[in-house]
């Protein structure tokens, strides 16, 4: 559980370096690992973290690895609490976890399936990765809400959160299921979809509950 | 074995129509049958079953026409219909008319029917429309595939239906079965193993209702399961929402969409055939546009109020009234009566102020007749081009406010051609509370076509501010009692999920006969009431109740209202038929009997009464006595409160139009 350990620890510092006090002192104080000191020592000697006296600072590979992490941590904060409405005291337990396990193309896909989200739901900012540079070529986010996705282009739906088990039944029986395929029309005065050769209206917060990838 | 009350399939003679809304099952039906029932551009048209008589069988098989379903799994009132039909009616055969532009869903109800085990054929229908944009299916490939004959028709002009009655009377219950995946099949077995032998439908459909949660089983269950196989058949299914949740409906859905799909990808489509530019989708498109939409209907409401209102109201009324009734059949039949009757009583009896031509038929002929006959062309036209669902995207923000969705506009536009008519197509809306609200408005705000008509004309002398003042009050009316409504009635409002129909070109054909129905039903509802107030008003006339009542009434006709002590009969009668009500005060205006002031709290009173004896007894009918006698009480002391409101203010502003 090394590995783990050396993890939570560049967290920290990473943290306490936000706040401006990344001292020794303070990390072993807040840590909830065993042994912190044991850890921080082998962090310094795979190269990660300099101690001088009682200041930490990250070298350029500590650096790197602990922005990995503070970014899969916030990403799944974002994504539990801010899509799913999980409770934050639910969330933060899987949140220590995902940062442990998220490969780099899972990561991006959660990022860029968030829209590249800059804070996480504490306020706190959330390192870019690769994709994010991107956005500024490729505006759209790969998965949208319906209700943002452009008008007249034609989308696959990903998945559907709806409020009601019964909007679930009726969409679903219009064809409308992960998979199909639709184009949006209109917003206003209602939105207005096309799904094969069906035209349907529907809610507004109906097609906030659709989300859907371009294809 | 079945039991004996439940006949073998396809025994029964009888042949019922399934199938999505708006795919021309009444079309189907007329073609069968030769009888109308009302066909229209838009779902949920028909809202009861209509039977009727096969004419190829010498009437020895009966046809069933039902409303339209998205699923059998009823989401709605209508729906529901469907599929208590197909469990009632066992041993029918079944043809389900399919839009061949989206057979996607038609196959959903497919599968279903095929799980009920009932003897079933497709019509493929709209094949000339699925041709022209290329999405036609091979139906020859189909019909393997599924094991179910089909063939394509186009029901509009009778191309196909011809073959469907000898097709299904050899049709047989389809072997057609889907996989949902291991645990829903598994669960379907357990169930299946619980449902007793003398089920109405096949097992594995009502095992899969069950399963997906439909509540509107109760009843069945309650009278044909045994309580401890009810207990075991409540375990199978919490297991399943334990390990799937509660949305196994859903699932369901997507495993038939899955299905589908592969189905599809690998039958080919017919080639397209050529065509240019589409206009009228173009149009359908511009009709629920932000921008161009409002002025669309504008102008949709324009050429209304010209056909009906210009054309019918003034033109064809003074054509008829002052000419063929005022010049020529009342005169005439005061010659003939002061010849052939000898005593006065009879010859008032038909020719006096309360006579049966001079009063009953010339108000039913001549007044009422030319409007609601314009109105329901006219309208007839707005149904069958399939603009009215793209109204409902238009207010659907507005319809919002008082509780309701842009749905309810169908209903409510429809009660301008027949309020009791509108009152059942509420059934489309799919909570308690949304029909509630629309049927109350129905029955304060929204006049019937003939009612319009008559108000038009008397405003139409008046002048636009008096009009437009009518206009705004009966707007102002219908929304603030809606808001009030959707704050005081419990329960919820439902989603906003319209299918919008294709822009079609009506087809003369249908125009006619359907105008032609509906004004046979006109006659046949409204004249005997006509008649009827007549006679009341002769009768109380006679004895001289009617002064005595318009003593009665004066405090509030006159004292409140401001308005001559004569109106209290158009009052009167207008508790039978508003419209009758109003014709009574079109009369006085025309005689000079009305100032301007006068002629609008007359008529913003009298929209606001109960429509009709009719309508009542239909809301009596869909909500029950207390709802009907609640209503009754709110409206009538309502108007007369929103009567004397307008009287007062428009005398403290001094405004007189």
């Amino acid at each position: 559980m090394t590995e783990y350990g050396h993890d939570e620890i560049l967290e920290l510092i990473w943290t306490l370096r936000e706040e401006n006090r990344s001292t020794k002192p303070r990390l072993l104080e807040c840590s909830e690992e065993e042994g912190p000191e044991l850890l921080l020592d082998e962090l310094a000697a795979a190269g990660h973290v300099e101690v001088t006296g009682d200041d930490l600072r990250l070298t350029r590979t500590g650096d790197e690895r602990a922005r990995g992490i503070i970014r899969r941590h916030r990403l799944a904060e974002v994504l539990l609490q801010n899509l799913f409405d999980l409770d934050p005291t639910q969330t933060e337990s899987s949140a220590c976890k995902f940062e442990h396990i998220l490969t780099t193309p899972v990561t991006e896909s959660v990022c860029t399936f968030l829209g590249h989200p800059p804070v996480c739901p504490h306020g706190r900012p959330i390192p870019r990765g690769a994709c994010c540079d991107r956005i500024r070529t490729e505006i759209q986010p790969m998965v949208t809400r319906l209700s943002d996705a452009a008008l007249g282009e034609i989308v696959r739906i990903v998945f559907i959160t709806p409020k009601s088990r019964k909007r679930l039944e009726k969409l679903s029986s219009l064809g409308i299921v992960p998979g199909s395929r639709l184009r949006l029309l209109q917003r206003n005065p209602s939105y207005v979809l096309q799904i094969g050769e069906t035209t349907v209206a529907v809610d507004r917060d109906i097609t906030d509950e659709i989300y859907v990838k371009r294809t | 074995m079945r039991s004996e009350a439940v006949a073998p399939p396809g025994t029964s003679g009888k042949v019922i129509l399934v199938g999505n809304p708006n795919v021309g099952k009444s079309v189907v039906f007329g073609y069968l049958t030769g009888r109308y029932v009302t066909v229209s551009n838009y779902p949920g048209t028909t809202v009861e079953i209509t039977r009727g008589d096969a004419r190829e069988r010498d009437g020895s098989v009966e046809v069933i026409d039902t409303p339209g379903v998205y699923s059998l799994l009823p989401m709605s009132e209508d729906e529901k219909v469907t599929r208590d039909i197909l469990m009632a009616e066992t041993g029918a055969r079944i043809i389900q008319v399919c839009d061949a532009k989206n057979m996607r869903r038609s196959l959903m109800i497919t599968i279903q029917l095929a799980e009920m085990e009932v003897p079933l054929i497709l019509a493929v229908n709209m094949a000339d429309e699925a041709m022209a944009r290329g999405v036609m299916p091979r139906v020859d490939e189909l019909e393997k595939k599924i094991g179910i004959p089909a063939i394509p028709t186009v029901a509009v002009t009778k191309k196909g239906v011809d073959r469907l009655m000898s097709l299904s009377e050899r049709s047989k219950p389809p072997s057609l079965r889907i996989s949902y995946g291991e645990k829903i099949d598994s669960a379907i077995a357990q169930l299946e193993q619980l449902i007793p032998d003398t089920a109405p439908i096949g097992k594995r459909a009502l095992a899969l209702m069950l399963l997906c949660g439909d509540d509107s089983l109760t009843p069945w269950l309650a009278g044909n399961v045994r309580g401890d196989s009810i207990k075991e058949m409540n375990a199978i299914r919490n297991l399943m929402v334990e390990e799937m949740g509660e949305d196994i409906a859903y699932r369901v859905n997507q495993m038939r969409l899955q299905w589908i799909d592969s189905l599809l990808g690998g039958l080919g489509e017919e080639p397209a055939e050529s065509r240019g530019t589409d206009w009228p989708q173009a149009f359908g498109r511009l009709a629920m546009d932000p921008l161009y939409g409002l002025p669309i209907l504008l102008a949709v409401l324009f050429l209304a109020y010209e056909f009906v209102g210009v054309l019918g109201a003034k033109f064809l009324v003074d054509l008829l009234e002052g000419g063929l009734f005022g010049k020529g059949i009342v005169p005439a039949a005061v010659w003939v009566t002061e010849r052939a009757l000898p005593w006065p009583l009879a010859r008032d009896f038909l020719v006096g102020p309360y006579g049966m031509i001079s009063m009953a038929l010339s108000y039913a002929i001549a007044i009422v007749l030319p409007i609601v006959g314009t109105f329901f062309l006219g309208f007839g036209i707005l149904e069958d081009s399939g603009y009215l669902p793209r109204l409902a995207v238009m207010v659907d923000r507005v319809f919002k406010r008082i509780g309701c969705n842009g749905k309810a506009v169908l209903p409510m536009i429809l009660g301008l051609g027949c309020d009791t008519m509108a009152t059942l197509t509420t059934r489309i809306l799919e909570t308690r509370k949304e029909r509630i609200i629309v049927t109350l408005l129905l029955a304060l705000g929204i006049p019937c076509s003939a009612q319009l008509g008559v108000i038009l004309g008397m405003l139409g002398k008046v002048g636009a501010a008096a009009t437009t003042a009518w206009l705004v009050i009966l707007i102002g009316v219908i929304l603030a009692v809606g808001y009030l409504a959707s704050k005081v009635i419990p329960g919820e409002s439902s989603d906003f999920i319209l299918e919008i129909p294709p822009i079609r070109m009506p087809l003369l054909g249908n125009l006619v006969v359907k105008t032609m129905a509906r004004i046979e039903w006109y006659l046949r509802e409204a004249v005997p009431l006509f008649i009827l107030g007549t006679f009341l008003l002769f009768v109380a006339d006679r004895f001289g109740w009617l002064l005595l009542l318009q003593k009665a009434a004066e405090p509030i006709v006159v004292g409140v209202l401001d308005l001559p002590p004569k109106t209290a009969e158009a009052f009167l009668i207008g508790f039978l038929r508003r419209d009758y009500g109003a014709a009574g005060l079109f009369d006085m205006a025309r005689a000079g009997l009305l100032t301007n002031l006068q002629v609008l709290v007359s008529l913003v009173t009298i929209t606001l009464f109960i429509p009709c004896l009719a309508n009542f007894l239909v809301i009596v009918k869909e909500h029950g006595y207390k709802v009907a006698a609640g209503m009754a009480i709110f409206i009538f002391p309502f108007a007369i409160l929103v009567g004397a409101l307008v009287n007062f203010a428009a005398r403290k502003a001094g405004i007189a139009f």
